[in-house]
């Protein structure tokens, strides 16, 4: 047996409960999940079903839990998990799966297969195949804090940059405030504006608030190979920050996996509640504006002649469960300019860079075939302004349009709120 | 051949032994799957996991193929979900309200039920052996069907198809005599029961597992499922 292969497998043995067990025993082989799978969609490779995607953790869940599966293994009617299973396989799971949970929705069983793929990953990163542009990128974010090299002086020019536009001095690492914000190198390094979008928003709703060096990168490459140490050791800078600072709670600015991490996997990898609260600024940009704290200019956005249609990003919306707060500004600002593409809310389809897909330079010609669906769900809508609440699928979305040479513009959601505020 | 002896045993001790199999078998099973340990969630919930759950299970049972978040599924997967949708349909229409059926089950627990009229229970068992083959002929033709099915699979189904096919010439007097037609109908739901803790038939009990979880999961975030 293959050295490598074994420490996935003994990362599936340890990793598998009573959930993962009785998922694995619920599947009932139907394939319904293949058609649900943007990728299978655009590309119908059998191999992209995402119930397959799990075939590694379900062999080993088998061989070495059950009996029928230790019987069918020494028959040889089971394969075995080999280094170059687990190399295929990371084809399968990281450049053909974004994590975006869409298979769940429709599995008659509602097995939560994306968590299940997650946990291969886990095996493949442990095994040492995790593909090399996500590899880089964890360990430059190791290096420097962020996976695409922006270090802290970056940063720090970047808030010095935003405080001369804005002609105010942004708050940095300032305790005891309501709000500790945490962007993201993708704002950065493509939407430096969306800062000041934010602050204007935060001023503007009364809210006290802070940055933080420590905590500068919601960012989390841990996360996305599936390493649970690196998740931790990332995502802990963030919570240092905000229990030193002792906010309220932490605000994630426009990216999906940093927020879910943050929200959802963190406190189950520290084993406790989180001292503050996880908020997004797509929950924070509805609730400022329904209880009215902040006024926006109704129909900012109804004369332009543009029509503005909302992408539901699947960490934020469909796990995050952001859904109706997006829409509530979108619509004040937007009016009847703004349609609904379809399927939307918990069925949308994801826009195909999400879960580290983008990262992946080998991944590119599936994410732009997964990416047609969505051209034609926004064709189908009449929209030529796609807004987003997450930059990931922003880029994703800048670079399709582009690719399938459409004249279609991409919008994030806070810059547009940030512009129809009325002081 | 003695048919009358054959028929017998296979109704009573062998149908005695396969049933105490099959319970056996599946609370093993179950009991291997909740000792496993359950991890303890301490994120926080913004909504309320017990009304996904039974969105959940309302959303499992009431799946008609115009309901906008049916639509696509049905749409891209019209052969499983009429075929599926009919073989289970039937399959409980039959084992549960077809008379001959609810008279074991009384026989078993002590007290009956009224039953559907015999034109409508045979209809449905049509339908859930027309809608088994189809799902066979899609297993053994789509090749993502062919490439998650191995052996057990066509065992199964192979399994669940016996007891369907041998009711239904019995219960017409098709081709066998009467005690030859029940004998092999009762040896392949022996053979049936025997073989569901095996296998993934088993996956009547692990839908509770799952449907709960799925709901609970998008209930605490105030999702639909």
């Amino acid at each position: 047996m293959d050295e490598a292969a074994n420490k996935a497998i003994d990362l599936f043995v340890q990793k598998t409960g009573g959930q993962v067990a009785s998922l694995l025993e619920a599947c009932t082989r139907c394939g319904m999940c293949a058609e649900a799978c943007h990728y299978y969609q655009a590309t119908h490779v059998p191999e992209y079903t995402p119930i397959w995607k799990v075939e590694m953790l379900r062999r080993t869940y088998e061989q070495r839990f059950t009996w029928g599966g230790k019987l069918r293994l020494a028959m040889g009617l089971d394969k075995e998990i080999t280094n170059e299973s687990l190399a295929e396989w990371s084809n399968y799971d990281f450049q053909a799966c974004s994590m975006c949970n869409m298979c769940s929705m429709v599995c008659p069983m509602g097995i939560n297969i994306s968590s299940m793929i997650g946990m291969v990953r886990s095996g493949i990163t442990a095994a040492g195949l995790t593909p090399e542009g996500l590899a880089k990128k964890t360990a430059t974010q190791l290096e420097t804090g962020s996976p695409n090299g922006a270090t802290e002086d970056d940063y720090a020019a970047w808030f010095e940059r935003s405080s001369k536009e804005m002609g105010r001095e942004l708050p940095i690492d300032v305790p005891d405030v309501d709000i500790l914000l945490v962007l993201t190198n993708l704002e950065y390094a493509s939407f430096p504006g969306n800062l000041a979008s934010i602050a204007k928003i935060l001023d503007a709703a009364g809210i006290s608030w802070t940055l933080s060096m420590e905590a500068r990168d919601a960012f989390n490459m841990g996360a996305i190979i599936g390493n649970g140490k690196i998740m931790r050791q990332l995502a802990d800078k963030i919570y240092n920050a905000a229990v030193r600072l002792r906010v309220k709670r932490v605000l994630v600015s426009a990216c999906g996996h940093g927020f879910t991490t943050l929200r959802d996997k963190l406190p189950n990898a520290r084993g406790e509640a989180l001292p503050f609260e996880v908020i997004h600024i797509a929950e924070l940009m509805g609730d400022v504006v329904s209880d009215g704290r902040v006024k926006l200019q109704q129909g900012f956005l109804s004369d332009n002649g543009h029509t503005y249609t909302f992408h539901d990003s699947c960490k934020i919306q469909r796990m995050g469960g952001i859904m109706d707060e997006p829409r509530l500004v979108l619509k004040q600002m937007a009016g009847d300019s703004f349609h609904e593409m379809l399927p939307n809310r918990e069925q949308a389809i994801c826009c195909g860079g999400g879960g580290g897909v983008r990262a992946i330079p080998e991944a590119f010609d599936t994410r732009m075939a997964a990416f047609e669906l969505k051209v034609k769900q926004v064709e189908n809508a009449d929209a030529d302004v796609v807004v987003t609440t997450c930059s990931n699928c922003r880029l994703q979305f800048m670079e399709g349009f582009k690719h399938y040479g459409l004249d279609k513009q991409v919008s994030g959601l806070a810059e547009l709120m940030a512009q129809a505020i009325i002081e | 051949m003695d048919w009358n002896a054959i028929l017998a045993f296979a109704r009573g001790p062998l149908f005695n032994a396969a049933l105490l199999i099959f319970i056996g078998g599946m609370l093993f099973r179950l009991f291997r799957v909740v000792m496993l340990g359950w991890g303890k969630d301490y994120s926080t919930s913004r909504g309320s996991k017990a009304t996904g759950v039974v969105q959940s299970y309302l959303k499992g049972l009431f799946v008609l193929p115009f309901w906008p978040w049916v639509k696509g599924t049905f749409q891209r997967n019209p052969i499983p979900y009429i075929a599926g949708g009919l073989f289970h349909l039937g399959l409980f229409v039959v084992i549960f309200l077809g008379t001959a059926h609810m008279l074991v089950w009384k026989d078993l627990l002590g007290f009956g039920w009224p039953t559907l009229p015999m034109p409508i229970v045979d209809w449905l068992a049509v339908a859930a052996i027309a809608g088994m083959l189809a799902l066979l002929v899609n297993r053994l033709v789509h090749p993502v069907m062919k490439m998650l099915s191995g052996p057990s699979t066509y065992i199964n189904w192979m399994l669940v198809f016996l007891p369907m096919i041998t009711g239904y010439i019995m219960t017409h007097h098709l081709f066998f005599r009467y005690e030859v037609a029940y004998s092999l109908h009762m040896l392949s739901v022996d053979a049936m029961l025997i073989w569901i803790p095996f296998s993934r038939i088993s996956h009547f009990m692990f839908y509770f597992f799952s449907r709960t979880m799925h709901g609970a999961e998008l209930g605490k975030q105030a999702l639909t499922p």
